[in-house]
């Protein structure tokens, strides 16, 4: 098959979309996951406590 | 499902390169692999020629002085540029140009035609004096390229390199590199056939810089300079409205 | 600092040295009198400044088994000074290219003085030189302290650091003698090229043996920027720079790319060099460095996240949009377009977050210049990313590209944001560094950030000014159709505002000189803290539950 022009404006339309949609999903569903609150609240706190020590 | 995935990919460090490398490539493969596959990309111009020893040394003083920071060769397809600076840039126009000179900034018009539009005396004065021309520029003088002695005897392997990134130079060529740039600025020597032998009819043989006794770095750059749009006329016939190539001042 | 070696690593520096000398003597034997040959002189000149300290303290006794158990702060020390002292030479650079457009002769008729010839000293000073020294130097010193590790080794930080530094020295000496590939922000040759990936392999594994020592269950979100930095920069110098050299004893060389494919790659590049260079790595410094400083966490942690992944996989895509209305086929500047719009939600998310982060502390702001720093960048991170993403429009790119409008654009997001943001954890970091309670003269800090603010208001201004102008003369017709200005009419024009410029960027870099004697003061001057906690590590096994990377 020729690549051209129309191929790639009719993959990127579907599944270059479907692709940019899956990959949103996952980061926010990651971002917002119920279990994960308590590690990033963690995570984002521990930065500030006793920097002088590893 | 993601959130265990993600997890996992975090907890190795290596996981987690891996997806930033998955994340980022995506956009750069699928703009650039196509440009290669893609045959429209690059119009076709058989009368396309490649550039001489000489006009190759002068485009590589080009890239040496950075004159690329402040000078475009790349005309866009707008209303005010075409009639400014000539029918806009076709891709087959820079098909050989390793690399491109393109720009990004106009502190100078753009030189994408300025070949043959200023004859070789008002160049060198130019680029000797920009403002015994030009009194308002701001160009900074270039005169040490008329006391600079041309280097040659590294042009053979120039062309070579180009040869092994995909110009079309031949064994002729690349061996007769020096002799054809000497020939091509002093047409009176035995040299100068062989130029237009190798390199086509319409190549230009003369003293670049009106000195014939010595081939210096202002001769290599005028000849590049005035060569600037005419390896092809492609685009004086590609375009909606066809435009003759102005005629060459000598 | 090398009395921290062991006598084994001293042997290991002294015989890493000796062979970068031999590299050297090899160039300058290929190369002879070509600038080739004189790089081999520099490098072999390089190797053997380094290699003096090292030979001096050589039978010095073994350091304290101890300082193992402490963060490895003395290669980011030598770092920050190296940062400073680039930020002094890129921004007099800088002030003297500007000028040049303003007065050409201060060429004074030279051929290493020329403009074209000094406009990368300018971009590659502060851009590798400055920017790259200061990414290096805060990503060692953020990865330890999220991660509570010491550094992954005691000669590779200082390989990666001063490896860097040569890579920046070849660059910055070639260009005076012209060697150059023409690419923007990739115009090192070869070999130059070809040891930074040396160096940058050594400065990932680095990075990453040290996240995996980590005591911290999860990896600090600035960890991930710096990391997306490291490894998007280390992929696009690598494909930008494939170039066939001449000669294995010539500096010049022939890029693979041709023409149009040339064109995107060096522009996927280039806008990525603004991507990972300049915007990633230092939204790492941003999201450690304010909410320390600020001493509140950062306002949320999940839009980080969501940013994060939204800018590493967008930005990938926006490089085209350097190249609307040039020959480049329609539908790559069509997607370049689409994807620079949609960069305008991650990037204001980061700035959003970073800004709600400080609401609460809007005192500490008002009192404290380092955390404004901050702040400030933070607010022109916005608004550059929100310029940008408008620039990227193809008909406002029609009026803008080509003209001083992107100058403006660029400079809106480097001082605006790169420096600021720099400066700010700079002045966060010398206290910590070097043990002292605070900056020698808060009122010197507070002077340093308003000549940077005006300094950045004036360049900014001027050149938005002369950019629209530029754009408008070069489309304004008669009425009877024709072209109403010359090229050279349009030039005329831009004279003042290429003077104010000049005078915007001076402002700029007194105040860098400004922060360098306050923080040469502080290392000096100053009395060590007393009170302050000496860094000791945690014991292994001890506090925090096992983590799974170990």
């Amino acid at each position: 098959m020729d690549i051209d022009h129309d191929t790639l404006v009719a993959f990127s339309k579907s599944w270059g979309l479907l692709y940019l949609i899956a990959f949103a999903v996952a980061v926010t569903l990651y971002a917002f996951w119920p279990s994960n609150r308590e590690r990033f609240r963690d995570a984002k706190k521990r930065i500030l406590e006793g920097d002088d020590r590893p | 499902m993601a959130e265990l995935f993600h997890r996992k990919i975090e907890r190795t460090a290596i996981g987690f390169v891996l997806a930033i490398i998955a994340a980022a490539s995506v956009g750069g493969i699928v703009e650039i692999a196509p440009l290669f596959t893609i045959h429209q990309t690059v119009e076709d111009a058989p009368d396309m020629r490649l550039y001489t020893p000489l006009e190759l040394a002068g485009r590589d003083i080009y890239v040496r002085e950075g004159c690329y920071a402040c000078h475009s060769q790349m005309i866009r397809t707008l209303r005010d540029e075409v009639e400014r600076y000539g029918p806009y840039s076709l891709a087959v126009e820079s098909k050989y140009d390793h690399p491109m000179l393109w720009g990004s900034k106009r502190t100078g018009p753009d030189l994408a035609r300025v070949g043959d539009k200023y004859s070789d005396l008002w160049q060198v004065a130019h680029l000797t004096n920009p403002r015994s021309v030009v009194p308002e520029s701001n160009m900074p003088s270039y005169a040490f390229l008329a006391r600079t002695p041309l280097q040659t005897d590294d042009l053979r392997l120039r062309l070579a390199a180009q040869r092994d990134v995909g110009v079309p130079y031949t064994d002729d060529m690349i061996r007769n590199a020096a002799q054809d740039a000497y020939g091509q600025a002093t047409p009176d020597s035995d040299y100068a056939s062989g130029v237009t032998q190798r390199y086509g009819e319409a190549t230009q043989v003369r003293a670049f810089d009106g000195v014939t006794t010595e081939l210096t770095e202002m001769d290599a750059l005028v000849a590049y300079l005035q060569i600037l749009g005419r390896l092809t006329d492609a685009a004086y016939k590609h375009t909606a409205a066809p435009q003759k190539p102005p005629e060459p001042v000598k | 600092m090398i009395k921290q070696l062991t006598s084994s690593e001293r042997q290991g520096a002294a015989v890493l040295l000796g062979l970068l000398a031999a590299i050297g003597v090899l160039m300058a034997a290929l190369g002879r009198t070509g600038p080739f040959g004189i790089h081999g002189l520099i490098v072999i000149l390089f190797a053997l400044a380094l290699l003096f300290p090292v030979l001096s303290t050589f039978y010095e006794p073994e350091p304290d088994p101890e300082r193992l158990t402490y963060y490895y702060d003395d290669p980011i020390k030598a770092g920050i000074v190296l940062t400073m002292a680039w930020a002094v030479f890129g921004m007099f650079m800088g002030v003297w290219v500007a000028a040049q457009l303003a007065w050409p002769n201060l060429a004074f008729d030279a051929a290493w003085s020329t403009f074209g010839r000094l406009r990368p000293t300018h971009t590659t000073g502060v851009i590798f030189g400055f920017g790259g020294n200061a990414l290096i130097s805060t990503s060692l010193y953020v990865v330890q302290r999220t991660s509570r590790a010491r550094l992954a080794g005691q000669l590779s930080p200082w390989f990666v650091l001063m490896g860097y530094n040569l890579f920046c020295i070849l660059a910055v000496t070639g260009y005076f003698m012209g060697v150059t590939q023409s690419k923007e922000y990739a115009e090192p040759e070869w070999y130059a090229d070809l040891w930074l990936v040396i160096v940058w392999v050594s400065y990932f594994i680095l990075y990453i043996r040290t996240l995996a020592r980590r005591k911290e269950p999860h990896i600090y979100v600035a960890n991930w920027y710096y990391m997306a930095f490291i490894l998007v920069v280390a992929v696009l110098h690598i494909v930008n720079n494939i170039a066939v050299p001449i000669s294995w004893g010539s500096a010049k060389s022939y890029t693979v790319w041709a023409g149009v494919q040339d064109a995107m790659v060096q522009w996927w590049y280039g806008h990525n060099a603004v991507a990972f260079f300049l915007t990633s790595g230092f939204l790492g410094m941003l999201y450690y460095f304010l909410p320390v400083r600020a001493q509140r966490p950062i306002f949320s942690y999940r839009l980080s996240i969501l940013s994060f992944w939204g800018i590493t996989f967008f930005y990938m895509w926006v490089g085209s949009h350097h190249l609307h209305y040039t020959a480049l086929p329609h539908w790559v500047q069509n997607l370049g377009m689409t994807f620079s719009v949609m960069l305008l939600v991650p990037s204001w998310a980061s700035a959003g977050n970073a800004l709600l982060t400080l609401n609460g502390a809007w005192h500490r702001v008002r009192d404290d210049a380092t955390l404004r720093f901050m702040m400030v960048a933070a607010v022109f991170y916005g608004l550059s990313t929100f310029e940008g993403s408008f620039l990227a429009i193809r008909p406002v790119n029609a009026l803008s590209h080509y003209t001083d409008w992107t100058v403006a654009h660029v400079h809106a997001g480097v001082l605006g944001w790169v420096a600021l943001i720099t400066f700010g954890s700079i002045y966060t970091l010398v206290p910590s560094l070097w043990k002292r309670e605070r900056m020698y003269s808060p009122v010197l800090v507070e002077v340093h950030f308003w000549l940077a603010i005006a300094g950045t208001l004036v360049y900014v201004f001027a050149m938005w000014n002369s950019g629209i102008i530029q754009g408008l003369m070069w489309r304004t017709y008669t009425a009877d159709g024709t072209l109403a200005y010359s090229f050279v009419d349009s030039l005329v024009a831009m004279y003042p505002y290429y003077i104010a410029r000049t005078f915007g960027g001076f402002l700029f870099l007194l105040g860098t000189l400004v922060g360098c004697y306050n923080i040469w003061m502080t290392v000096r001057a100053a009395p060590a803290t007393a009170g302050r906690r000496l860094d000791v590590p945690e014991p292994d096994g001890a506090g925090m539950a096992p983590s799974p990377a170990e």
